[in-house]
C-alpha cells in the first residue's frame, strides 16, 4: 500500500483549552475512496482544512504524498489535494461563474487552450454549461455547490476532498456527481468525502467516524454501517434495511428469506 | 386564507442586465390553519425565489400577492404607506444558507433579536433563547459564541432558532435538514411537526429528501423550471410516471415496502410513511 496521506499526532484547537482535532492519526493509501461521518460539530470541516494547509496544526504532522506539509510546501500540496468546501460562497471569488471554475487553473500555469477546454469540460459534467456568464452570488443554492465542484475537478488533482459538497443538489444532480466520484476513483483519484448521508457511506473503502474530534473508529464501511453502538454515539443511523432487519432479529421473528434480502440491500446503499 | 399568490411571475434581473425570468405565472394559496407542506423540485426550479414571496422579502414583477390582508406587488416598494413589518412577524423564513441570516456578535443576541424587534422585553427575549438554543439541539453554552464561529451544522440550527424564537403564524424552512447530522434531522423535523400539530402554524419545508416529504407532509408542491407542476396528496405523488418525469427519488421506505411485497408473500394494508410503521407492518404481518 502506498500511502497519500499520512497523518500524525495531529490537533488543533480554535481557542486555546477546546481541542476540536484532537490526536489523530491517520493514514489514506493512494486510490482509497474514504468517507468521513461524524456528528455535526466533530471537527470534520476543521481536520479537512488542515490537511490542505489552510489551518495550523498546533502539533503533529500531515504529509501528503510524501511532502511533509510546511509554508514551504503548501503551495505544492494545494496542486495535489483540491477541497469542495462545505459552503460554497467561501469558494467564489471570480466575477462570472467562467472565472470561478478558472480561478483554480489560473494558478498552474497551464495553455491557454487546454484551460478552455478544461473549463467547458467540467461545466458540463456538473450542468452548469448554459450560466458560465452568471454572477455566482446570483445562483441557486444547488447551482453555486455545482459551480464549486467544477472549479475543483478542473485542477484535475490527485486526491479531492469533498465536504457535503452535494447537500444541496436535488436527487438526480446528486447521483450525477456521485458516479463521476466513482469514476475517478476508478482511474485512481484519492477521494475522501464527508457527508451525513449514510447511503453515500455504503460504497467507502474505508470509514472514519469522528467524535467531539477524535477518531472513534477507523474500519470497513461494512463493520462501521453494521455497528448500532458506534452509530448512535455518533449522531448517525442504521440504514433503512438493516434498521428493519435488527428490529425484526430484536422480535425474534423467523423469516430467513426475509432478512437474507434485507441484509443484502443494506450493503446496496 | 393566509398566503394568497394571484398569477405571480418573478424577473430577476443579473449583472449582466440580463433578465431571468425564475418563476412564472403561480396561483397557490397557503392556509393559515395547520398546513404541513413540503416544497420540491429540481436545482434552479425557483423554490427559494418562491417562498421569498411569502414574506414579502421579494416582490412579484408581475401578478400581485395577498399575505394576511395585504397587498404586495410591484409598486410595493415605492408605496410609503404600505408596512411589511407585520408580515415579517408573521410569516417566519429561515433562509437556505444559514450566513446569510447570521449577524449579530453572539448566537443569543441572533436568537434575541426578532422576539425584540416585534415587541418583547430584554428579559423575556433572553429567556426564550435559552429555551430555544435547547430545542435545536445546542446547548446554553452556545448562546455566548459568535455565530460565525460555529460548523456547518451548528449555524444552520442557530439559523433555525433565531425564526423560531418568532413563533411565526407561517413558519418556512428553506432547506432545513441540509448539513445536519442524521439524528439532528430526525429531531428537528419532529420539532417542525410538533409545533404545526400544537400550535397550528402552518409549515413549510423546501427540501430534497424524500422520506421528509412521504414522512410529514399533508400537501406537497412540486416546481419545475419557474414553474407549479404539482400542489396535492404527497401520497399520489410517487407514481413512476412522476418520477421520471420530475426527476424525483422513490421515499425510502415506500421503495422498500414495494419490493417486500412484491418478493414475498406479505401485504400492507395501509402504506407504511416511516420506519417505525414498517417495522410495525411487517411484525404484524409476520406474527
Ligand atoms: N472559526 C471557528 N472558531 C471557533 N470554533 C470553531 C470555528 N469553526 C468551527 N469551530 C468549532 O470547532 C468544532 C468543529 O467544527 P467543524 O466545522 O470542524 O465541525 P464539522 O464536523 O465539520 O461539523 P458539521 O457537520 O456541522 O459541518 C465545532 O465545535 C465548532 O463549534
Ligand atoms: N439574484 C438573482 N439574480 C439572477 N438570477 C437569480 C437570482 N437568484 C436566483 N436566480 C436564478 O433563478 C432561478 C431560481 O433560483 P432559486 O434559488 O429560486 O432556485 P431553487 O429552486 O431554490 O434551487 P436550489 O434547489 O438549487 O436551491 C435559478 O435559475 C437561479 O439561477
Ligand atoms: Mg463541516
Ligand atoms: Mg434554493
Amino acid at each position: 500500500m502506498n500511502p497519500m496521506i499520512e497523518i500524525k499526532n495531529l490537533s488543533f484547537a480554535y481557542t486555546k483549552d477546546n481541542m476540536v482535532v484532537d490526536n489523530v492519526n491517520l493514514t489514506i493509501n493512494k486510490g482509497e475512496w474514504v468517507t468521513i461521518l461524524g456528528h455535526n460539530g466533530s471537527g470534520k470541516s476543521t481536520l479537512s482544512k488542515l490537511m490542505i494547509g489552510l489551518l495550523r496544526a498546533k502539533t503533529g504532522t500531515i504529509k501528503i504524498d510524501g511532502l511533509t506539509l510546511s509554508e514551504e510546501t503548501v503551495y505544492d500540496i494545494r496542486k495535489k489535494v483540491g477541497i469542495v468546501f462545505q459552503n460554497p460562497d467561501n469558494q467564489f471569488v471570480g466575477v462570472t461563474v467562467r472565472d470561478d471554475i478558472a480561478f483554480g487553473l489560473e494558478n498552474l500555469q497551464i495553455p491557454r487552450e487546454t484551460m478552455i477546454e478544461k473549463i467547458d469540460k467540467y461545466a458540463k459534467k456538473v450542468n452548469m454549461q448554459e450560466f458560465m456568464n452568471k454572477e455566482p452570488q446570483q445562483l441557486s443554492g444547488g447551482q453555486k455547490q455545482r459551480v464549486a465542484i467544477a472549479g475543483i475537478l478542473a485542477m484535475e488533482t490527485d486526491v479531492i476532498i469533498f465536504d457535503e459538497a452535494t447537500a444541496m443538489l436535488d436527487p438526480k444532480g446528486r447521483k450525477n456527481i456521485y458516479e463521476y466520484m466513482k469514476e475517478l476513483n476508478r482511474e485512481g483519484v484519492t477521494i475522501i468525502t464527508i457527508t451525513h448521508d449514510m447511503k453515500e457511506a455504503v460504497d467507502a473503502d474505508r470509514i472514519i467516524v469522528l467524535k467531539d474530534g477524535r477518531i472513534l473508529r477507523n474500519d470497513t464501511a461494512q463493520n462501521i454501517l453494521k455497528d448500532q453502538e458506534t452509530l448512535e454515539q455518533s449522531n448517525l443511523e442504521l440504514l433503512l434495511p438493516l434498521d428493519v432487519l435488527y428490529s425484526l432479529e430484536k422480535e425474534n421473528v423467523n423469516h430467513d428469506a426475509l432478512k437474507e434480502y434485507l441484509w443484502q440491500s443494506s450493503l446496496k446503499g | 386564507m393566509a398566503i394568497e399568490f394571484e398569477r405571480v411571475s418573478h424577473q430577476y434581473v443579473g449583472v449582466d442586465q440580463k433578465g431571468y425570468l425564475a418563476i412564472e405565472d403561480i396561483r397557490l394559496n397557503i392556509r393559515g390553519d395547520g398546513e404541513l407542506i413540503a416544497l420540491i423540485g429540481e436545482t434552479g426550479s425557483g423554490k427559494s425565489t418562491l417562498v421569498q414571496h411569502m414574506n414579502a422579502l421579494l416582490q412579484p414583477t408581475q401578478g400581485r400577492m395577498n399575505i394576511f390582508g395585504i397587498k404586495v406587488d410591484n409598486l410595493t416598494k415605492k408605496r410609503k404607506d404600505v408596512k411589511l413589518t407585520p408580515i415579517r412577524k408573521q410569516v417566519g423564513l429561515v433562509f437556505q444558507f444559514p450566513e446569510y441570516q447570521l449577524f449579530e456578535e453572539t448566537v443569543e443576541k441572533d436568537i434575541m433579536f426578532g422576539p425584540k424587534n416585534f415587541g418583547a422585553s430584554e428579559a423575556d427575549a433572553r429567556e426564550k433563547a435559552r429555551e430555544i438554543i435547547n430545542v435545536v439541539g445546542l446547548d446554553e453554552s452556545y448562546l455566548s459564541r459568535s455565530p460565525f464561529n460555529l460548523s456547518g451544522g451548528e449555524k444552520k440550527r442557530a439559523s433555525i432558532a433565531g425564526i423560531l424564537a418568532m413563533e411565526p403564524d407561517v413558519l418556512i424552512l428553506d432547506e432545513p435538514t441540509s448539513g445536519l447530522d442524521p439524528l439532528g434531522r430526525n429531531a428537528l423535523l419532529e420539532v417542525f411537526n410538533t409545533i404545526h400539530e400544537t400550535l397550528n402554524t402552518t409549515v413549510i419545508i423546501i427540501t430534497h429528501d424524500m422520506n421528509t416529504v412521504y414522512e410529514y407532509a399533508k400537501r406537497v408542491l412540486v416546481m419545475r423550471e419557474g414553474t407549479l407542476v404539482y400542489d396535492g396528496d404527497p401520497l399520489k405523488l410517487f407514481s413512476k410516471k412522476n418520477i421520471d418525469r420530475w426527476n424525483l427519488d422513490k421515499p425510502e421506505v415506500l421503495a422498500l415496502a414495494q419490493d417486500i411485497e412484491n418478493k414475498f408473500d406479505i401485504h400492507f394494508d395501509t402504506p407504511p410513511r416511516n420506519k417505525t410503521m414498517l417495522k410495525d407492518a411487517l411484525k404484524e404481518a409476520l406474527k
